[in-house]
């Protein structure tokens, strides 16, 4: 149990900047998810906790304890990596095992632990195996085992579900999240995945090219982003970006008018409207803030995603899940008027 | 579809043919070794090209009641099995640091390593040779061990350095969080890990010094420290005259060990022989 803080931490390899002064709370039995693009410096952070990498500036503190000259392995953290990384030439068991061996717990203990471990992730019967002779889900399950055997201060998880089948993902992020709440440890999870993201984290930290764009709950980040790029990574599909001008309190583009936005600012600013927060409106005659011509119609089931052609742009909008149209037909749609979010054109930060 | 079958059936004869030819050119010589060594030294030199010899033990018991040839035999086995041990005790560890840290000059450590195998071994003949007197090995197994270590040592290094670099970092990153020591990685999760390039490492390396001849002709003066390689040259000359089945017989004693372990280990042996080409 332990509560974390990165203090304008940075990781520099030559030119290249991998983490950008970052400043991080995590607080004690909190879930964290790390949320970003490929490439945006999340393992690399994730690494300078466990203490595989060193910080380049900044400080990385436990409960207060500066912990930048700790070695990894004196950190008490467990790792669950992207690629499971269990080793290969051991069985399951041997696994399991390998962090009590490695911390002294006494033998007759070690084996009720690999057990309890083992039933936690449903790996019973497997434990005579070689990892290579295990599926993709139960070597997760596996690498998963191996972190929780020893309940250490601190987990942490880079995309552990991301080489899975959705199915068996969305199996394994309840599990997971199920592990974690019972053994009350805390925890920073890696992943692009913004559904992920949502459904287990108690705060994100969305970043981008090495920096953090903003901090929150999962309904903070979805209701109230702090930047373009925060709107449109989460969500799918994504928010619709629309650049054009506030004249007189209205907000006006190509073929798109909203009255009255409330905004003070005049002239150029780009418009943020979930797909989910627009809907079509059946007679030309009604009110509505767009028009568009039908570009594409995707039925996913539960719900249309239809495609409308805005001016030079597309543009996503979540119909009804009876919705069908003929391409090119044109469309008129509404907007929830109390889900608009404006942004600057230039530096996408959000105004308000 | 069927006829499509039949053509590749008999494109398998065809390959089946070509490599048994192969196969058949590349074990002639054992066979004519084998055929050399088990007739009657009356017979070795015939004016026929093909011709089917009377069957003789006469070699066979020639080598091993009149010569030393278990000692012999012994000697090349220590010798090569201690020099193969040292290879791994150094190699091992230098492979892990090649392949694992950074740090300035790694490259051109590991090229200076490798350039060693360049040299010409005459240019270090003389010194090594007064080396080993000055400390008092000469005509030892010890000698032997440690200059056919010498000459492994760059090869092994590299095929266990390709093998380590293949390693997913991760895997001792894990171990690193599990709460293991360099030493505990090295020895629980690499090794076990690159056991086959270990042992492929270890295969090329006797390859190369079963028939080490030089340096064992100028290290050994006595039976002391013949091995197999050096104990052929016996029979050549003396009031004997070159004794060709003697010979032959040896050459395939030498060889024998050698054929075995190779098939033993084949499929891995490719890799290693081709690490230089594949790997940087
Ligand atoms: N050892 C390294 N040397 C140089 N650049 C690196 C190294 N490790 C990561 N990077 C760079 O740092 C950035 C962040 O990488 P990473 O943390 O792995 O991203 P993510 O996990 O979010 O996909 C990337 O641009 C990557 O190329
Ligand atoms: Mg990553």
């Amino acid at each position: 149990m332990a509560q974390i803080e990165l203090k304008g931490v940075s990781k520099r390899w030559g030119a290249v900047w991998g983490v950008r002064k970052v400043d991080i709370e995590i607080a004690d039995k909190e879930l964290l998810v790390l949320l970003g693009p490929s490439g945006c410096g999340k393992t690399t952070t994730m690494r300078m906790i466990a203490g595989l990498e060193d910080p380049s500036e900044g400080e990385i503190t436990f409960d207060g304890e500066v912990m930048n000259a700790v070695d990894a392995r004196d950190r008490d953290v467990a790792m669950v990596f992207q690629g499971y990384a269990l080793y290969p030439n051991m069985s399951i068991y041997e696994n399991i095992r390998f962090p009590l061996r490695m911390r002294n717990v006494p033998k007759d203990k070690q084996d009720e632990l690999v057990r309890r471990a083992a039933k936690m992730v449903e790996l019973s019967d497997y434990l005579n195996r070689k990892p290579g002779a295990l599926s993709g889900g139960q070597r997760q399950r596996a690498a998963l085992a191996r972190a929780i055997v020893r309940e250490p201060q601190i987990f942490l998880m880079d995309e552990p579900l991301s080489n899975l089948d959705a199915q068996l993902r969305q199996a394994m992020r309840v599990q997971i999240k199920y592990i974690q709440r019972e053994l009350q440890i805390t925890t920073v999870y890696v992943t692009h995945d913004q559904i992920e993201a949502m459904t287990l984290a108690d705060r994100i930290v969305v970043m981008q090219g090495g920096a953090v764009q903003q901090v929150g709950t999962p309904d903070e980040i979805y209701s109230d982003p702090a930047n373009t790029f925060v709107a449109s990574f989460i969500g799918a599909p994504p928010m619709n970006l629309i650049d054009g001008m506030i004249k007189d309190g209205n907000f006006v583009a190509d073929h798109v008018e909203v009255p009255d936005v409330g905004i003070k600012t005049t002239g150029q600013i780009r418009l943020g409207i979930r797909p989910e927060d627009c809907a079509v409106v059946s007679s030309a005659e009604q009110r509505h803030n767009m028009k568009g011509d039908v570009y594409g119609v995707e039925p996913t089931g539960d719900m249309t995603v239809l495609t409308l052609r805005v001016g030079e742009k597309n543009l996503e909008i979540k119909a009804d899940r009876d919705y069908r149209s003929e391409l090119g037909v044109q469309e008129n749609v509404v907007f929830d008027t109390n889900r608009l979010y404006f942004f600057d054109s230039q530096s996408g930060e959000r105004v308000r | 579809m069927a006829s499509i079958r039949r053509v590749k059936g008999e494109n398998l004869y065809i390959r089946y043919l070509i490599l048994s030819c192969w196969g058949l050119f590349c074990l002639m010589p054992v066979l004519w070794f084998l055929s050399i060594g088990f007739r009657p030294r009356t017979e070795i030199i015939t004016a026929q090209p093909i011709y089917f010899p009377t069957l003789s033990l006469d070699a066979w018991h020639m080598i091993w009641s009149d010569w030393p040839m278990a000692k012999y035999l012994r000697n090349s086995v220590a010798a090569i099995f201690g020099s193969v041990m040292i290879d791994l005790v150094l190699a091992i560890p230098a492979a892990y640091s090649l392949s694992r840290y950074e740090y300035r000059g790694r490259e051109d450590i590991g090229f200076y390593i490798l350039s060693t195998r360049m040299m010409a071994p005459a240019i270090v003949a003389i010194p090594i040779f007064f080396l080993f007197r000055n400390l008092g090995l000469l005509d030892t197994i010890w000698a032997l061990m440690l200059v056919y270590a010498a000459i492994n040592l760059s090869i092994v290094t590299w095929i266990i350095r390709s093998y380590m670099t293949d390693i997913p970092r991760e895997l001792e990153d894990a171990a690193r969080t599990d709460g293991a020591g360099d030493l505990r990685i090295l020895w629980e999760i690499i090794i076990p890990a690159i056991l086959p390039g270990i042992i492929t490492a270890a295969v090329i390396a006797m390859i190369f010094v079963i028939n080490e001849f030089l340096f064992t002709l100028l290290i050994a003066s006595t039976p002391d420290a013949y091995t197999m390689s050096v104990a052929l040259a016996n029979f050549t000359g003396g009031s004997d005259g070159v004794i060709y089945n003697a010979i032959a017989l040896v050459a395939f004693l030498a060889f024998v060990p050698v054929f075995l372990v190779v098939i033993a280990i084949q499929k891995h042996l490719s890799r290693g022989l081709t690490m230089g080409a594949v790997k940087g």
